[in-house]
């Protein structure tokens, strides 16, 4: 009994850790580029991306952990890792879509399959999804950390895509000068919100 | 700039622009590429060297394998097209991981931490599997070179902007006595001064186009 509540302990941490204090976006500037695009894109839709997102890394991130595991100890398998992890990405990536259809044509819900087929590439091959891997690779997580980092990291990805939205209509302010409207000031925006995560987490300034 | 080339210029803006990796149309500057590996890992000159070899041997390989290999099984869905790309980028990734041993030892590869691997999912590398139409290798060589000199200018100015800033040098040589902004050493503080660089940056382009305008229409 003490395991299972030390386990699901341990998940509710990581996942809270995921979506504050280490913020994928945030914290570690996972998935900014994509962010930035997707802000600018007002042809997809930002929650329909963020739950494939978080699904493709709640069921990829601890296969990646399993696999981390079989191959403890074999010479440069960080050389192979992202090689593995895209192909295992790849295998998640199959699976959702056969069951989004599967799941649309028994029900009518859900998006279309083209429209699928635009998005899931988009959620599962970006440095989130990938990052995620890595870190609860290289920081040796055990499985349920891994867990609730995954979903923490994707909840944390919707997070900054809503606070980056909404900064961005709001900072579309004519008193913002010509040169700074858009990219620049999004990007001194998501500067000044890594700044206020650094309360929880605690960085050295090198002074 | 004689009023024959700004003529030249001003009919050919948008295309001139768009082919133009460096300064138009940069990849990080005006499309807001490879943002994360520049703004956490380049921290200083030489971090950005290590990062520049890694781009340097991936974006161009992959882009170019991607071309072959979209013209070889066809133009299928995203799904599958994504795959030409990021697993072309994840093989070149075994090379440069043992290059970058080789050369700088595992110190080299504990800096850059999980942003080195990061590169294989990083829409500068894999995006092009969005583009409609299959380029062609030569064309894929041409506009991967061009977009790896563009980011590779960007990633070593921030890359040494952020070492004299942060810590008064370059490549470790002692420039400045003061350390003019710490927090350059840190991911917010990229972020911020990356803002500014970008704004400048932009600034400028806005300034020229205006000017090859304005001569234009002082000509007539």
């Amino acid at each position: 009994m003490s395991i299972v509540l030390t386990a699901l302990g341990e998940f509710v941490l990581y996942a809270v850790l995921a979506t504050f204090a280490q913020n994928a976006v945030f914290g570690r500037s996972l998935g900014v580029t994509r962010l930035v695009l997707l802000v600018d894109d007002a042809a997809t839709d930002s929650l329909g991306f963020c739950v494939l997102l978080t699904l493709v890394q709640l069921i990829s991130t601890p296969l990646c952990w399993g696999l981390n595991h079989l191959t403890m100890g074999m010479t440069y398998r960080a050389a192979l890792r992202p090689l593995a992890y895209v192909v295992i990405t790849a295998l998640v990536v199959a699976a959702v879509w056969a069951l989004a259809r599967s799941l649309r044509a028994a029900t009518r819900l859900g998006p279309t399959p083209e429209r699928m087929a635009e998005l899931l590439p988009l959620a599962a091959f970006n440095s989130c999804v990938l990052g995620t891997q890595l870190v609860v690779t290289v920081q040796a997580m055990t499985f349920a950390e891994t867990m609730g980092f995954a979903l923490g990291s994707g909840m944390g990805y919707y997070l900054a895509v809503m606070l980056v939205t909404e900064g961005q209509r709001r900072l579309r302010s004519r008193r913002i000068p010509a040169s700074f409207r858009g990219l620049p000031i999004t990007l001194v925006y998501i500067g000044i919100l890594a700044l206020a995560i650094y309360g929880f987490t605690g960085h050295t300034l090198l002074v | 700039m004689t009023i024959e080339k700004a003529r030249y210029w001003a009919e050919h803006m948008n295309e001139l622009s768009k082919a133009d990796r460096l300064w138009l149309n940069n990849p990080v500057i005006i499309q807001g590429l490879g943002i994360a590996p520049l703004v956490v890992a380049a921290t200083n000159g030489v971090q950005a060297l290590y990062l520049s070899v890694a781009v340097l041997l991936m974006l161009t390989p992959t882009r170019v394998a991607g071309a072959v290999l979209r013209r070889v099984f066809g133009e299928r869905s995203h799904l599958l097209r994504v795959l030409y790309y990021a697993i072309p980028a994840a093989l070149c990734y075994v090379g440069i991981y043992l290059l970058v041993r080789q050369m700088w030892g595992v110190s080299a590869l504990q800096q850059l931490g999980i942003y080195l691997p990061l590169l294989v999912c990083e829409p500068l590398i894999i995006r092009r599997y969005r583009a409609d139409s299959a380029e062609s290798a030569g064309r894929a060589l041409r506009r991967g070179l061009y977009t790896t000199l563009g980011y590779l200018l960007v990633l070593n100015g921030m890359g040494l902007l952020r070492e004299l800033l942060a810590l008064g040098t370059l490549y470790g040589s002692p420039v400045l006595s003061v350390k003019l902004f710490p927090l350059a050493a840190q991911p917010a503080g990229g972020f911020i001064l990356l803002g500014v660089v970008c704004a400048a940056w932009r600034g400028r382009i806005r300034a020229f186009k205006r000017n090859i305008y304005q001569e234009v229409e002082r000509a007539q």
